[in-house]
């Protein structure tokens, strides 16, 4: 990749293999603009797995949404969308916050996956049906109790109502930072393509001309959008690991699980990046653009959330270990040590053990395929993690709860008594693991039609920010920060 | 940054070494008071030692007093330290220059004053050594088991660590003053504990790779420093609102909170004291205030959590806590001041730029900050041990007497005297640091404007 | 022989002449490991062209680690099999808190060898200084050629060639 000294040399660099702002805006319309093979494979694929996975939902809905153990394999994948796809766009957020210059080709990259939140919206709806109203003794956030005078008077379907709102407004936000970050490149395809890509491209740019003032306004709003992203992101991790999760085991109380919901997906959200930059790098025809800088820059973090994936997990499974209540130890054994042990030493140790001990060679996180095998690793080990918690709490199905009657708050006052068997997959929850993947992907490939996925304006920005020159014997890269 | 004052080396070295070579006029008179202080907090341990613990305010059933929320707050303190110095230059953020040192080192003088509140605490300090792994006289081994254990072994680590860092990226700077120091002994002395520094470029790059090497390292022991002593309270489940998974991180952002804010005191402090105005700009507040608002928002998130699981179960002894927390007296007024001091009143000031952009108004908000924490420290431990028990029989009340609030503020001027005295014998600010980050530092005109840029080393 | 050295100091707007002096040294038949250019901030590597610093620097961090992690394994599992008393209904070899303390000890362990590595990485302590001159800590560029006794006038001769201004000898041990 190339950069321009002082005097206009070309001397090989990083991050744009363009001198010029002209130059760049060509390589990658062009690139954007032409169907490769590759795309229209990964579109098929994608489309037949989404139609198993539609294949298994409606197996699913001839059982009934009255039994949540059917369904349980389908609120795993809910939650695997929602901690790896919607956690993605936070790869951008918070490189554009610290202003990091590395992130410039990948931002794009990441916010595409807000179009794959459309498709956990609609994963969404069955959930409303599925999951019961807080008035049949199970736990609630909250603070329901059908004993008390006051907390009765909870309206029954606040998780619904609560969840709703904020996975709507996640999803809207998520999409309007793709849809701002786009602007730009909107304007540009609109002047540089034909047919129905320039048609939506001038409807969705909304007169944008590039002026300073329009440029301003960009900068703020993606930073407030961006800002309201992150917080919504921890709120909707919240409501899901407590309302969707945790309030189905009894006995089950871990302040510390909704941050650990909310960590675990900003792993898994840079992981899904990290394997999107790999296949966009191999297939796309981007590697001018995405380098090893990408990389190396985006391995560290991964490396380091590895870290607090078991720092998370240990701050849990210790104060529990140690205090021996019997609820707790109960938990930890239905969850943990129990019949879904091979999942948990499989989240266990592909989600912190292989990541931690593999990229702590500066040789793997400076390299393509380290940080991607580490990804592909990283993100089974999520699916496994929240097959450990997602499968046995949904498989809970109101067994044994031992409940004393006519004392307030008596109805949070549960322990864990009989463990109900594991819940092995069927072939449609296969199915639905499978569909939701591909509908995942499908939706994420669609949208990288209209949108480029390299951020074009952010590397005709660049330009003006970065250069190499010759200091004295050596020669230096000079990146300035605006801002 | 943007606003930068590019200045010679010479200068650079008169101006950070003009603590060192010479003695401001408010320096004797400090450490005078400070001493002065510190020896009556002693005082009043040796009367303590003497008497029993009886004379503290410590009594059934609240075993844990002031010595143990000092214990914390200092412990949280340390955290600045790492946060500012290891994160930042992980994250190559320029503005690091000036603030790494003095962070540093208010970590190591925390940590001592953390574990002095261990030995003013314990009812037989000749006892203490006993956590050291050996039974020869004694017949058994400490408990490994016990989250008393773990504490030290993490203290210690942090301790050595830190100041091992500390020295480290300290030998280039105690080279510059063997150079610059007159007298018989000075210049030997500094020459012996700077080990013969010459500044090769051999030496400049392990310099650099020590940086981010004992971050990377010094971060982990971080995380876990703070996470242990806050499973002190969290392994417990005999004392009601103890008995939570969050507190490991929710100690830890809390201390990283405290810490940063005591950092934007220091900075405002040193530019009083030494006059660095050159060196600590107003960019340098901004910034640290902009990483204040995050931190305590993110804070703030967490005790709303914690809350929220505490009264998740609407359990009857948790709820008598929490009642008695805020909404009896003395505790209401504590956790009233605790809310505004810690949250609600400094976090809506830095929201504004001027208020960020100037020392004055940053030490003072800051300092309330280290009010607020000092009392959140206090409403998590003594309540809880207050209502320790689900029969009110053994309800107890505390209050605090002037042997412990002597030695509390003992620990306070203890930190300050270290902190002087360390600025007397070595330059607070990193000078070998500074004179990179002039070094480096570049303009981009574009147009008709100047954009601040730095050199990086093309790998 | 007897080892002995000389600096050629070079003003901080000279940057470019000490890097001549190098390249003097260097062709006048001067090895790498007798020549080095002193400073008294770092300036990015190579600005003077000389070669990139090879160290070992990341032996040391390893073997602490792995020093200290069986310390602490020793510590703990030796401890508690010695003395095997019951405490709060936990197993006589508690794996969690036994993680905690050998976490500690490996991490110490890496950080102090790390600490050793970087000083004798940096070839310190160093009991000689050699030729040096104190007005390196205010921005001059010191060249100092350590070799033997009888090479050090024809250094000198390259340095003074080279534009250095004051030149200062020193000697080494023998």
């Amino acid at each position: 990749m190339a950069s321009h000294t002082d005097n206009g040399e070309y001397v090989e660099g990083m991050y744009v293999p363009f001198t010029s702002p002209t130059e760049v805006v060509n390589d990658l319309v062009n690139n954007h603009v032409k169907v490769s093979d590759m795309w229209l494979r990964g579109v098929v694929a994608a489309s037949i797995l989404l139609v198993l996975g539609i294949i298994g939902f409606v197996m699913n809905v001839m059982e009934g949404v009255s039994d949540r153990a059917v369904w349980a394999y389908y609120a795993l994948m809910f939650s695997f969308i929602l901690t790896t796809a919607s956690a993605a766009p936070m790869v951008a957020i918070a490189t554009r916050m610290a202003n990091a210059h590395w992130r410039r080709p990948i931002s794009r990259v990441a916010e595409l996956w807000s179009a794959a939140g459309l498709f956990s919206l609609l994963l969404f709806i069955p959930m409303l049906w599925i999951l019961p109203p807080l008035n049949d003794g199970r736990r609630s956030l909250w603070f329901y109790d059908v004993n008390d005078a006051f907390f009765s008077r909870v309206p029954i379907y606040s998780p619904h109502i609560w969840m709703s709102a904020a996975i709507l407004a996640l999803v809207a936000l998520g999409v309007i930072l793709l849809w701002l970050s786009a602007m730009p490149d909107l304007a540009l395809m609109r002047e540089h393509s034909t047919g129905w890509r320039q048609k939506w491209a001038a409807r969705l740019s909304k007169g944008w001309v590039g002026s300073s003032k329009q440029w301003n306004m960009l900068y703020h709003r993606m930073g407030v959008v961006g800002a309201f992203y992150f917080m919504m992101l921890v709120f909707v991790h919240f409501l899901v690991s407590t309302d969707f999760l945790m309030a189905l085991v009894p006995g089950w109380i871990d302040s510390l699980y909704p941050l650990t919901h909310a960590a675990n997906s900003l792993q898994a959200g840079v992981a899904t990046v990290i394997l999107t930059m790999f296949f966009l790098r191999k297939f796309g025809g981007y590697e001018d653009y995405i380098t090893l800088d990408q990389f190396w820059a985006l391995s560290k973090l991964l490396f380091a959330l590895s870290l607090l994936w078991f720092w998370f997990w240990f701050s849990s499974f210790n104060v529990f270990w140690y205090g021996k209540k019997p609820s707790e130890q109960a938990v930890l054994g239905y969850l943990m040590t129990g019949a879904y042990q091979p999942a948990f030493m499989a989240g266990f140790v592909l989600s912190f053990l292989t990541p931690m001990w593999f990229m702590m060679w500066n040789r793997v996180r400076k390299s393509f395929w380290g940080p991607a095998v580490m990804s592909v690793s990283v993100l089974v080990g999520t699916f496994f993690d929240k097959l450990r918690y997602y499968v046995p709490a949904w498989s809970v199905n109101d067994i044994g709860i031992v409940q004393k009657l006519g004392e307030p708050g008596a109805a949070h006052e549960m322990a864990l008594d009989n463990l109900p068997k594991v819940n092995m997959p069927g072939v449609a929850d296969v199915f639905i693991v499978l569909g939701v993947f591909g509908g995942a992907v499908l939706f994420y490939l669609l949208a990288s039609r209209l949108i480029p996925p390299i951020n074009i304006w952010e590397q005709k920005e660049l330009v003006l920010y970065k250069f190499h020159k010759a200091y004295h014997r050596t020669e230096v890269m000079v990146l300035g920060k605006p801002r | 940054m943007q606003d930068h004052v590019q200045l010679s080396q010479t200068k650079i070295n008169d101006d950070l070494l003009a603590g060192v070579l010479g003695m401001p006029k408010w320096w004797l008179p400090s450490v005078v008071v400070l001493v002065l202080i510190i020896f009556t907090g002693l005082g009043a341990y040796g009367y303590e030692l003497n008497k029993g613990l009886g004379v503290s305010g410590l009594n059934r059933p609240v075993f844990w007093g002031f010595y143990i929320t000092n214990f914390v707050f200092w412990i949280g303190i340390s955290h600045a330290g790492i946060m500012i110095s290891a994160i930042l230059r992980l994250t190559q953020a320029e503005w690091r220059r000036p603030v790494t040192r003095a962070a540093e080192v208010m970590t190591i003088f925390a940590l001592m004053a953390a574990l002095s509140n261990i030995m003013f605490h314990v009812g037989r300090p000749w006892r203490l050594f006993w956590v050291y792994p050996y039974d020869f006289s004694r017949g058994i081994f400490m408990n490994i088991r016990s989250p008393f254990v773990w504490d030290p072994s993490a203290v210690m680590t942090y301790l050595i660590g830190s100041s091992l860092f500390v020295y480290v990226a300290l030998i280039p700077d105690i080279a510059i003053v063997r150079d610059k120091a007159t007298g018989k002994f000075a210049p030997k002395i500094y020459g012996v504990l700077c080990l013969g520094w010459r500044g090769t470029p051999r030496q400049w790059r392990l310099q650099a790779i020590a940086g981010i090497l004992l971050s990377a390292l010094v971060l982990p022991v971080f995380v876990s420093v703070h996470s242990i002593v806050s499973w002190d309270f969290a392994v417990a489940i005999g004392v009601e609102g103890w008995h939570s998974t969050i507190f490991a991180p929710y100690f830890i952002i809390g201390a990283i909170h405290s810490g940063v804010s005591a950092v934007a005191m220091i900075m405002a402090l040193a530019i009083w004291l030494w006059k660095l105005e050159n060196y600590l700009r107003p960019d340098h507040f901004d910034a640290i205030g902009r990483l204040l608002i995050v931190v305590a928002v993110t804070w703030f998130f967490f005790f709303f959590v914690e809350w929220i699981f505490a009264l998740y179960t609407l359990e009857g002894p948790e709820l008598a806590l929490r009642e008695f927390q805020v909404f009896q007296a003395p505790n209401m007024w504590l956790f009233l001041g605790f809310l505004l001091t810690a949250f609600f009143i400094p976090v809506p000031m830095w929201m504004f730029k001027r208020v960020r952009r100037s020392p004055m108004l940053m030490f003072f908000s800051t300092i309330l900050v280290n009010v607020g924490m000092w009392l959140e420290r206090f409403l998590i431990i003594i309540p809880g041990l207050a209502r320790r028990q689900p029969l009110s029989f053994d309800w107890g009340t505390y209050n605090p007497s002037i042997v412990e609030i002597l030695i509390v503020l003992e620990t306070f001027a203890f930190v300050a005297l270290g902190m002087l005295l360390f600025a007397k014998f070595f330059p607070i600010i990193p000078i070998f640091d500074m004179k990179e980050g002039m070094e480096v530092r570049e303009e981009i005109k574009i147009g008709r404007r100047i954009v601040p840029a730095s050199i990086r080393e093309t790998p | 022989m007897a080892k002995r050295s000389v600096l050629g100091l070079f003003t901080e707007d000279q940057v470019d002449e000490a890097g001549d002096a190098m390249e003097a040294l260097a062709s006048a038949g001067y090895t790498t490991n007798e020549y080095e250019v002193l400073t008294g901030t770092p300036y990015p590597e190579g600005t003077f062209g000389e070669a990139e610093p090879k160290h070992k620097l990341f032996r040391w961090p390893l073997t602490g680690a792995a020093c200290g992690f069986i310390v602490g394994l020793l510590l703990t599992a030796g401890s508690q099999l010695a003395f095997p008393l019951v405490t709060g209904g936990k197993p006589i070899l508690s794996i969690p808190p036994m993680a905690i303390i050998m976490y500690e000890g490996t991490m110490l362990g890496a950080i102090t060898f790390t600490i050793v590595g970087i000083i004798l990485e940096s070839r310190l302590p160093r009991m000689f200084m050699g030729a040096y001159d104190k007005r390196i800590s205010d921005g001059y560029i010191g060249v100092t050629v350590t070799t033997e006794e009888d090479r050090i006038p024809k250094a000198e001769e390259v340095l003074k060639q080279a534009g250095a201004g004051d030149i200062t000898h020193g000697w080494e041990s023998n």
